[in-house]
């Protein structure tokens, strides 16, 4: 097609060199396709895959029930009366009977997750549960523990963030039994103001060292997870 | 909505074909599945995702360029299917040819999700169709498309096409059966599992829930 103008020439195969030279280049190039199968892709610690249920934080006060826009969980419990312990009266308290979630139907919305008063729901970025069956798609409490056992832990905090209001109370009441044991220490010595700020300032740097150990491992994780349910949980994700 | 159909025929070959001969057709069938998208909503696009370079789902063999439901093998139900759409849906996987599988992915296609209350939307598409491999999510991630695929392919492997067409009634919907294993109770009963309630073989006990 030469232009009549003569302004363009284009030969008969240069379209033809022009998409071979594209080739060329695509096959020199690295190629981006995720080996999925072989390698796991690396998913942000709170991303949506599935919800876990710790049970020992679960009240059920039924929240996550009544606020799932699906209406996809299904809790049942009943009240059991604890035995009064000495100049105390009889307590009641609920106790689990069954929790199930539908992931059939579940939209993914994490509301549930969100109105928990106690944290008793939590995100895992497991995705691979596909059945063959929809009836084992509703997930009941020990699978659902399971996948709580597969949450990651939460991202570290940024360095310039304000410190965690859980971790502030608890460094302020480690100051103030740090202050309560010293006080009467230095006192009676009669020790110089200068002696007194060097043991304070020695009880804060102790504090300040056991604080991180708490950050690093999540209060509520630390307390729910029995050895052998974490084991279970790893041999069911190796299942799959 | 239930039509009763006759049970498809197989060609003697398949009938009457030794274990060996079993295995190398069911290998054939499971790394060349000819996809069709039945696209309707947001889970679509994520289909769309899996099909390109980053997921390319055609290292499994699933080839998405099926030119209609009547040459392809597998059907991938993604996004909400009304009931409008809901015969058309039947029409295309009544086209396909037989051995055919269906993924129903996404929550829409599987029970309705979050428009199960409606009045127009068809409650799972296993109403109206039979499902292989259902696909939680929504929109599930690429990667759990892929894991469908690889169960599917598994259970591709395993099957035995006589008992898959003597087994199965089609078009018979999830409704008809309970839909809840068991519950500690007993408030929920689950009806035992008869020739008519699409149970697929080695379904009822799967690795995750036994362990």
């Amino acid at each position: 097609m030469t232009g009549r103008t003569g302004r363009r020439r284009i030969g008969i195969g240069t379209g033809l060199v022009q998409g071979l030279i594209v080739t060329a280049k695509t096959m020199l190039r690295p190629s981006h396709t995720d080996e999925y199968p072989d390698v796991r892709p690396s998913l942000p610690s709170r991303s949506r895959g599935v919800i876990g249920l710790v049970q020992e934080n679960c009240t059920s006060c039924g929240l996550c029930a009544r606020e799932c826009p699906d209406w996809c969980i299904q809790i049942e419990a009943h009240k059991e009366t604890l035995p009064a312990v000495a100049g105390g009266r009889a307590r009641q308290r609920n106790v689990l009977d069954s929790f199930t979630i539908d992931f059939s139907l579940c939209m993914y919305c994490g509301i549930c997750v969100e109105v928990c008063p106690f944290d008793a729901l939590i995100w895992s970025s497991e995705f691979e549960y596909a059945e063959y069956d929809i009836v084992d798609l509703t997930h009941d409490r020990g699978r659902l523990s399971q996948w709580a056992a597969t949450a990651p832990p939460p991202p570290p905090a940024d360095p310039a963030a304000v410190e965690p209001k859980e971790v502030g109370a608890a460094r302020k009441a480690l100051e103030r039994a740090a202050k309560k044991a010293a006080a009467p220490r230095t006192a009676p010595a009669g020790a110089s103001p200068a002696a007194k700020k060097a043991a304070a300032a020695e009880k804060a740097a102790a504090v300040k060292k056991a604080v991180p150990v708490e950050k690093a491992v999540p209060v509520e994780r630390q307390a729910t997870e029995p050895p052998e349910e974490r084991g279970t949980g790893a041999r069911g994700e190796a299942d799959s | 909505m239930t039509t009763e159909l006759g049970m498809p025929t197989l060609g003697v070959l398949q009938t009457a074909a030794p274990h060996p001969l079993r295995l190398v057709l069911n290998w054939g069938r499971r790394y060349s599945l000819w996809v069709f998208n039945f696209g309707l909503a947001c889970c679509a696009i994520e289909f769309i995702a899996t099909s390109m370079a980053r997921h390319d789902f055609i290292r499994f063999g699933v080839i998405p360029f099926a030119h209609g439901p009547r040459q392809a093998d597998l059907m991938v139900t993604s996004g909400t299917v009304s009931d409008k759409m809901a015969p058309a849906l039947r029409r295309l996987w009544e086209q396909m040819a037989e051995p055919k599988y269906v993924i129903s992915f996404g929550a829409c296609s599987n029970s309705g999700g979050p428009y199960w209350d409606s009045y127009c939307v068809t409650k799972g598409v296993d109403q109206i169709i039979p499902v292989d491999v259902y696909v939680p999510g929504c929109p599930p991630r690429p990667e759990a498309l892929l894991q469908a695929i690889v169960k599917l392919q598994e259970k591709i492997a395993d099957e035995n096409l006589r008992d898959r067409y003597t087994r199965r009634a089609p078009g018979v919907g999830a409704l008809t059966r309970g839909l809840v294993h068991g519950s500690p109770t007993g408030t929920v009963t689950v009806s035992a599992p008869s020739a008519a309630s699409g149970q697929a073989p080695g379904s009822a006990d799967t690795p995750r829930s036994s362990s």
